[in-house]
């Protein structure tokens, strides 16, 4: 029996008998720090104006997408069916159907990923897709105490019981509960978990600072060039990324005080420079198949050829929290028989510099390739002009579902920039690490 | 934004003291509505010749079309030839295109002046000459400049919200020539509210005259600079209204309220600072992407650095003359070398009574503004050849944000020193946009329309 | 061996009663000479024990276990021991009630145990012995479905400054503890005594506020041993599988409100070892172990 001609994934972007999945564009707002020009935005707010921004952009005004998949990390209850409220809001067409995803600060990228598999599927014609989260209108809740008592007196059917049940709330139960961004099955935060990763990998606080320096100096540049002109619609009077600070240097990043990791016996390196400050904001980002960016006039950025989600096991120590995307990477390029070198940008999510680091450095260590990777030796390195190019979450910030859509836009318009200046196939890697030891991977190609 | 003052005036209590003290008896204009008739009531057409006869025709024609008719769709108004006693005209039309000595203004002139007193609130008088040359012989030419000053002292006498304009046509001209029609109908109407004693020459018979006179620009693609609000918005808003696509481009800085207007209109927003070295590139390549094609650029993204001229600083100076000039200049070349700007292209360009008449505290901005008028002038050529034009409109007092920041008595007083006894409206300047830039305004060409309800400073 | 049959599983509370009315008998007898110095010969059992659904739910949200209908190994702690404890206010019990420490506990889980299963509880004490500190004793309880053993619990308490007969041997000797990399934290809150004793029954007064404690020597509330433990065991998740046992010794009690630093990780031979201590000073709270059988 002849061989099949099966191409491989690394011959062709899709597999065969499935289209491509265009990336057509997007728009986000500017990021804006907690407590700043959003304070008093709602995520509803912020994700219609993210939309009505990329509407106006592409001229979809009354136009019937096939799906908008969006999400919030911070929800409150009443945003249930927040996409679906943020498109009713918008100038979309109202019969455009949405849905909302969660996938901590992956869910941005998740909503692109699983949009764009839709589109491949022929399920749908375009999508957009979408993340939203403020930190200054974060839900508040009543303590988990008064809830039960509540629902409870909802239930009674007597005044006695009604009575009874009352008389269970305590002054303290009244004290409202703010949402916690530490890990449930940890109690420790983000940046403590990130903490004991960064000491295990032995990173450097001059190595952290750089990375931080250099995002701020890459972000600045892109601003000032004009790059994101077509990429961000001012938002409550906040034209650039609030948190950017195109003035920074390494000299002022060394004076800052350590915030993270200050109880480890190795000296604390994890500062407020080289972490991501907690940030408002919404991102979106248009897809398509190439008929319904043909019918739209619309010029196809970037293809999304292939996704990789990964988890580990930060629960018990074995690995760190936000160490996922390394062994997501690995799988997704040899599924699609590439290699590190084959990429000609690399973005890494800038949870906290030293997520960038730790995430290069297991890559680079032969060790960690043979025992935890299973390969011959160690992964690779990144060239680090191909990272981040364009700066990114330490400078620009992080509102967390919004991410993966400021991503996957701003790379998208830089692949398709560099493709139209060299004529030639042009590669991006995308990675997310997410709470919950989660993390999501995805490979573009300039269309 | 509100004139107060004007809602004052015209309303009870408030009306009868201002008639008392005899202060300025401002009117509400009458402004264009989809749908609305082009003038409430009957038209006099004065002038008792072929062309006199060609206009009636025009005007009072069936609007589908003249059974057999093969060239002109009529206008549909009810129309006299001469004045009726006790008519209450909505306009009247002085066709002076054959007069040969200052002595044959007198009949139909006169003729006029016995409706005048009867003219409906809002009404209009517009007058077709030829234009004066110096090659005519001196009684020719005397008739017909006297025109010019008769017309501009007649509109400075009506009162109501009336206006008087004039078509001026250049020899050879024919009456029935689209920019004639398509002038003398936007003099005619509620579109022209706050254009008064203004003489519009037609320089050629290019042009065409419209499918449909609602929606002129259909099939059009527009940009619009400087789109985000105010004038800007108000002539994305107005090009939309009349069927062309637009792009609304404004800085990104102002792109939140740029995104609403474009929304609102269904056209598409570009976040683009037009002193950038690639903005004519940038528009260009966005306007043939998206829309596929480029017909209409409105430059109307301006800024203003008032400082007196000893007190100037480089900075001023040379910011409003980058935006409000030079980057018009580069824009226009891109799209001029591009070959992509060659179907019956328009541009409008914004000017300014200060560029004119002067201002005090203005000399980079009137620089600028003055500048616009001699780049429409010397571009229009360049557009001749494949039936595109370049002409500018320059706004009087308009109510903007930008006018609300003057100090209360300034624009008390600044609002009431033309014969409308007002300011205008954004949509009075995007109306004059509007028509500048439609098919039937192909035989305009250099001219810069005031819009200023007849200041008192200025040509 | 005597076996007494209890109707029910005896409150807790009735047996502190109990037992401080016995721990002062005891104070007088040894006093003149004639308290008891053996174990009593007894096994105290309850037969047909089942879980209340509510009580099981409010047990596993407390300790952080999914609200299954597994019960958790340290749930049927709390169903079983009354019926051991019933065992120490006995008046021919040798050792005061009150004052004694629990130090270690051993849990055995042979089988899983659902939430409509019958339990038939046997109980009673073993192993008294001599310790550095005084003595210490361990409280049995087997719980049977039917006639399989499904699990088995010894509770170690220390009587200290309780002197019986023989030498100390070298049990509970303090081994030195090495803070390791953390993987988590507890935060105590102030009324984590009061809300595992609602869903325990043990409302012993050093777990319910600051001011009982102070009554009974303790600076403020302390944690209840048992629910570190559980914690820790909830901790450990799905990997423990159906079947192991689940060590811990208690060194050092946990005050209210407090921070816990804890680590739980896996050994690499299927099991874990958990740990939990003060990040400040270094000193532990508790460590053991989770292995599957």
């Amino acid at each position: 029996m002849a061989p099949s001609p099966r191409k491989t994934p690394a011959d062709t972007p899709t597999t065969p008998g499935t289209r491509r999945a265009l990336v057509l564009g997007g728009n986000r707002i500017p990021f804006a720090r907690a407590g700043g020009a959003y304070a008093h935005a709602s995520n509803q707010d912020m994700l219609t104006a993210a939309l009505d921004g990329l509407v106006a952009r592409y001229g979809l005004q009354g136009e019937r997408i096939g799906e908008v998949a969006a999400g919030a990390v911070l929800k409150h209850s009443r945003d249930f069916n927040l996409t679906r409220e943020a498109v009713l809001g918008s100038a979309l067409a109202p019969t455009t159907p949405a849905y909302d995803v969660q996938q901590a600060c992956a869910t941005g990228l998740e909503s692109v990923v699983g949009l764009a598999n839709k589109i491949r599927l022929g399920q749908l014609d375009s999508g957009i897709a979408g993340g939203v989260d403020t930190t200054s209108d974060a839900p508040i809740a009543v303590s988990d105490r008064l809830r039960r008592t509540l629902l409870d007196l909802s239930r009674a059917r007597s005044v006695g019981q009604r009575l009874a049940v009352a008389s269970r709330i305590r002054p303290k139960d009244l004290a409202p509960a703010a949402p916690r961004t530490d890990e449930p099955r940890t109690g420790l935060s983000m940046g403590e978990h990130q903490a004991l990763t960064t000491a295990q990998w032995g990173i450097t606080r001059e190595a952290q600072d750089e990375v931080a320096f250099a995002s701020h100096q890459r972000l600045a540049a892109a601003w000032a060039d004009g790059f994101f002109d077509d990429l961000v619609t001012p938002f409550r009077g906040q034209t650039t990324d609030g948190n950017l600070r195109a003035d920074t240097s390494l000299e002022k990043l060394a004076k800052l005080k350590p915030v993270f990791g200050l109880g480890l016996d190795t000296p604390a390196t994890m500062t407020a420079g080289n972490s991501t400050p907690l940030t408002d904001g919404a991102s979106t980002v248009l897809l398509g198949s190439d008929e319904w960016a043909a019918a739209h006039d619309l010029t196809p950025l970037a293809v999304v050829v292939d996704a990789e989600a990964a988890a580990v096991d930060f629960v018990h120590g074995v690995d760190g929290l936000l160490m996922a995307p390394v062994f997501a990477v690995p799988r997704l390029l040899a599924r699609n028989g590439l290699t590190l070198d084959d990429l000609d940008y690399v973005e890494i999510h800038e949870a906290f510099a030293s997520t960038v680091l730790t995430t290069l450095a297991a890559w680079e260590s032969a060790q960690f390739g043979k025992e935890r990777l299973g390969l011959d030796g160690a992964f690779g390195s990144v060239d680090r002009a191909r990272l981040n190019v364009h700066g990114s979450s330490l400078a620009a910030g992080h509102p967390f579902a919004a991410t993966g859509g400021r991503i996957v836009a701003t790379i998208s318009k830089e692949l398709h920039r560099r493709q139209q200046a060299e004529g030639r196939p042009v590669r991006a890697l995308v990675s997310v690490c997410a709470a919950g030891g989660l993390g999501l991977t995805a490979i573009l190609e300039a269309a | 934004m509100t004139d107060t003052y004007l809602n004052l005036v015209n309303s009870g209590v408030t009306k009868k003291i201002a008639k008392q003290l005899g202060l300025p008896q401002p009117t509400p204009l009458r402004r264009h509505r989809p749908g609305a008739p082009l003038v409430d009531g009957p038209v006099l057409v004065l002038g008792r010749d072929g062309d006199g006869d060609a206009l009636a025709a025009v005007l009072s024609g069936p609007a589908g079309g003249a059974p057999g008719a093969t060239v002109l769709d009529g206008w549909d108004l009810e129309v006299h030839r001469h004045a009726h006693p006790d008519t209450r005209y909505a306009a009247v039309v002085l066709v002076l295109t054959g007069v040969t000595h200052p002595d044959q203004l007198a009949e139909p002139v006169l003729a006029a002046a016995g409706t005048l007193k009867g003219l409906a609130r809002g009404g209009r008088v517009v007058t077709v000459s030829r234009e004066a040359g110096v090659d005519d012989a001196p009684a020719l030419a005397a008739a017909r400049q006297g025109v010019d000053g008769l017309l501009r002292s007649l509109a400075k006498e009506l009162r109501g919200g009336a206006t008087g304009n004039g078509v001026v046509l250049r020899e050879g001209v024919p009456v029935t020539a689209p920019s004639v029609l398509g002038a003398l109908r936007f003099f005619l109407s509620a579109r022209s509210a706050f254009v008064d004693g203004q003489l519009l020459t037609v320089a050629s018979d290019a042009g065409a005259l419209p499918a449909s006179w609602e929606t002129p620009l259909d099939g059009r693609v527009a940009v619009v600079t400087g789109a985000a609000r105010g004038i800007g918005k108000a002539i994305a808003q107005t090009l939309a209204r009349d069927g062309a696509t637009v792009v609304a481009v404004d800085v990104p800085a102002a792109g939140e309220q740029l995104a609403a207007v474009a929304n609102e209109i269904h056209g598409t927003a570009l976040q683009l600072d037009v002193t950038a070295d690639d903005a004519g590139a940038r528009i260009l390549a966005h306007a043939l992407q998206r829309h596929g094609r480029l017909d209409v650029v409105v430059h109307n993204a301006g800024i203003t650095r008032d400082k007196l001229l000893a007190n100037m600083t480089p900075d001023k100076w040379e910011s409003v003359l980058a935006v409000n000039i030079a980057s018009q200049l580069r824009i226009n070349e891109a799209l001029l070398t591009s070959g992509d700007f060659a179907d019956a292209p328009r541009i409008v360009s914004l000017a300014s009574t200060s560029g004119i008449a002067g201002n005090r505290g203005q000399t980079n901005y009137a620089a600028s503004k003055g500048g616009v008028i001699g780049m429409v002038r010397a571009t229009a050529p360049l557009l001749v050849p494949f039936g595109g034009t370049a002409n500018a409109v320059a706004p009087g007092f308009i109510e903007t944000e930008m006018t609300a920041r003057i100090p209360a008595v300034t624009r008390q007083v600044a609002r009431r020193l033309n014969s409308l006894q007002q300011g205008g409206l954004p949509v009075d300047v995007a109306e004059a946009v509007a028509f500048l830039a439609s098919p039937a305004a192909g035989g305009v060409v250099g001219e810069t329309l005031r819009v200023c309800g007849q200041n008192l400073v200025g040509r | 061996m005597t076996t007494v049959v209890l109707p029910a599983v005896p409150s807790l509370g009735g047996l502190y009663a109990r037992g401080a009315a016995a721990t002062g008998r005891l104070a007088v007898a040894r006093r003149v000479g004639r308290a008891p110095t053996d174990l009593p010969d007894v096994v105290h059992e309850v037969r047909g024990v089942r879980a209340d659904a509510d009580h099981l739910t409010e047990y596993q949200h407390l300790v952080g276990e999914s609200a299954s209908d597994r019960l958790p190994a340290g749930f049927v702690h709390v169903l079983a021991f009354p019926v051991a404890f019933a065992v120490m206010v006995r008046p021919d019990f040798p050792l005061p009630l009150l004052g004694l420490v629990h130090v270690a506990n051993r849990v055995t889980q042979h089988a899983p145990v659902g939430l409509g299963d019958a339990l038939d509880v046997r109980a009673w004490a073993e192993g008294l012995r001599p310790h550095r500190a005084g003595t210490t004793v361990d409280l049995v309880a087997e719980v049977r479905v039917g006639d399989a053993l499904v699990w088995r619990g010894v509770s170690t308490y220390l009587a200290k400054g309780v002197r019986l007969a023989g030498r100390p041997t070298d049990e509970g000797a303090r081994s030195d503890f090495v803070a390791p990399q953390p993987t988590g934290r507890w935060r105590l809150a102030a009324d984590t005594g009061r809300r595992y004793a609602a869903v325990s029954g043990d409302h012993n007064p050093i777990h319910l506020s600051a001011v009982s404690a102070k009554a009974l020597g303790f600076p403020r509330a302390i944690a209840h041993g048992m629910y570190t433990a559980a914690r820790a065991l909830a901790d450990v998740g799905a990997s423990r599988g159906d079947a192991f046992t689940w060590s811990v010794e208690f060194a050092k009690p946990a005050l209210l409100p407090g921070t816990v630093t804890v680590r739980v990780a896996p050994d690499g031979d299927g099991s874990t070892t958990f740990a939990g201590w003060d990040a400040r000073t270094g000193k532990p709270y508790l460590t053991g172990t989770v292995v599957p059988l």
